[in-house]
């Protein structure tokens, strides 16, 4: 029997127009979403199991040791939160408070500048929905949708006809991507493609910038002049112009200043957004969900005196200095994310790991707890990449326990 | 045991630049102890003539190595139209991941896009297994 429409927890796009057929409390066809897509809600090959010290025990025991390691250590980290639910990510923020851990995400090391700025007010955002009804000139930046995202383009940035957008993409939209390879993306944009240098962002915007200015724009890596002068003048005729700010963009900015500038200027002949393409599906809901309790949105230290935060709270940094004693990690896998050498610290250190599936932290893991799929086998909330709150349905029965669920247990144990 | 054994192969500079790449990424919701995602994850794209400059054909393995590791990968030429020597790509994942450097200088942002490493050719090693890199 086919069910839906349910929603992809597959990255942060979150699309919310999947339909599934089930048969027995079991997925046996998902519709309409992307190839990744499919994967993630028909669910891994290798499941993790409740785990102490590699040994399988029931659920009961790997809680109660998991209390254990976490009461008994001086300076414990909580990381992850990018897989779990908003519901969830409070109940993690709450027991950081708890036991005065050092809590952080993955945008400490990616998207967090922007999701910042954002929330501070200093970046113009909008939503997907504005993007698909209004834009007419998109601009992906160090980003690859066509891989990171696989239906951002049908779905809302490029191919759509927007309400103010009849003629789609044909004639109504110009897709630009400024990288520094031809990505697939890349290759759908045609001669608008800006390669550019590795770390040749910056300079790459003071070039547009004079061109926005009127003044003739100058690189060291020579790119034609008239082709910047032509971006400018599309750039200054948009009426509903977005920038999708990647991970080649972030790593490139030593600060986010030059981008700042850029997105004033074109503020004044048009209207310029940006929207960052967050990876995991509620990352932006982590750094949502902490800025409205601290004022941060990762690198957070709940002290016994006070709350602290900055680069040495990073769970980079921590590591580097040997801070932590104990670790929690929640929907990530951090030894597979992390830098070699980083990863290799992050092992020795008494790890529990609580996740539907196997991964590399769970196998260097003492103690392991297996968690309900969100958006699967529980439903939630969770914080789209424009920073749209939606609502996650359950598709399936699971005797597994949530993510929050597992929380709240460990809690009631400390 | 032949001579040729002791005779260490020239390093060349390179600069490994991540990205993502949707089928590791399927892979990767499988299983990441799969095969297809290691096999997707350990390959390291190169330009042809720099290919042809260290003697390699797709297929070849090469040793990267850099202060924070040593991993041996999986050759594959380049698909893209404009030459880029000196650059490589790999699609993002433990293995280019073992090679970025733990030093941020305090910043807690480690330079995940941007490589140093030297390349040499290996004629025996096979690609370093996942479970060798952490
Ligand atoms: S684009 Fe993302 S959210 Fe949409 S179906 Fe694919 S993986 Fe799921």
């Amino acid at each position: 029997m086919y069910k839906g429409p349910f929603v992809c927890t597959g990255c942060a796009l979150l699309c919310d127009d999947i339909a599934a057929e089930i048969q027995d409390n079991r997925i046996i066809r998902v519709d309409t979403a992307c190839r990744k897509g499919v994967s993630r809600i028909k669910g891994c090959s290798s499941p993790m199991s409740c785990m102490v010290n590699g040994k399988a025990v029931d659920i009961d025991t790997a809680i109660k040791e998991a209390a254990m390691i976490l009461k008994s250590s001086k300076h414990p980290l909580i990381f992850g939160h990018g897989n779990c639910t908003l519901e969830t990510q409070k109940k993690t923020i709450e027991l950081a408070r708890k036991i005065y851990a050092h809590i952080d995400d993955t945008s400490s090391f990616c998207q967090g500048p922007l999701i910042e700025a954002i929330l501070n007010e200093k970046l113009p955002t909008c939503t997907l929905e504005e993007v698909r009804h209004k834009a007419d000139v998109v601009i992906f930046w160090g980003a690859d949708p066509s891989n990171s995202h696989p239906r951002h383009l049908s779905m809302y940035s490029y191919f759509p006809r927007g309400k103010e957008r009849q003629r789609g993409w044909e004639e109504d939209r110009t897709a630009i991507t400024i990288d520094i390879r031809k990505s697939d993306t890349a290759a759908l944009c045609g001669d608008k493609f800006y390669e550019i240098p590795i770390n040749g962002d910056s300079e790459f915007i003071n070039a547009l910038f004079s061109a926005l200015s009127n003044k003739v724009p100058k690189t060291s890596f020579n790119m034609d002049p008239k082709k910047i002068l032509e971006l400018a003048n599309i750039l200054k005729k948009s009426d509903f112009g977005v920038i999708f700010a990647g991970l080649g963009m972030v790593y490139s900015l030593d600060s986010l200043e030059p981008l700042l500038r850029l997105i004033n200027k074109l503020n004044e002949t048009s209207k310029f957004y940006l929207i960052p393409m967050v990876g995991q599906y509620n990352m932006r809901g982590f750094d949502h969900t902490l800025f409205k309790e601290t004022g941060y949105i990762n690198r957070v230290y709940f002290g016994r005196e006070k709350i602290e935060h900055g680069p040495q709270h990073s769970i980079i940094e921590l590591i580097n200095n040997n801070v932590v004693d104990a670790a929690l990690i929640i929907g990530s896998d951090p030894l597979a994310s992390l830098p070699g050498e980083i990863a290799k610290k992050l092992a020795n250190v008494p790890l529990i790991t609580i996740d539907p599936c196997n991964n590399l932290t769970s196998q260097r893991s003492k103690v392991t707890i297996s968690s309900a799929l969100s958006g699967v086998e529980c439903a939630g909330t969770a914080i789209r990449m424009d920073g749209v709150e939606v609502t996650l349905k359950q598709i399936i029965e699971t005797d597994r326990f949530s993510d929050e669920q597992i929380i709240k247990q460990i809690m009631g144990k400390i | 045991m032949g001579f040729g054994q002791f005779l260490t192969e020239p390093e060349f500079k390179f600069i490994i630049v991540t990205h993502r790449d949707i089928f590791q990424n399927i892979s990767q919701e499988i299983s990441r102890f799969g095969n297809e995602y290691a096999e997707r994850s350990s390959v390291i794209t190169l330009d042809k003539d720099d290919m042809k400059k260290m003697g390699l054909k797709a297929g070849d393995t090469v040793v990267a190595k850099n202060t924070s590791a040593r991993v041996v990968l999986k050759v594959e030429s380049s698909v893209y139209e404009k030459p880029h020597p000196g650059i490589a790509f790999m699609i993002n994942g433990p293995w280019a991941n073992a090679l970025v450097p733990a030093d941020t200088g305090g910043t807690g942002v480690p330079r995940f896009k941007k490589i140093e490493v030297t390349l040499s050719r290996s004629k025996t090693e096979k690609v370093t297994p996942l479970n060798d890199l952490i």
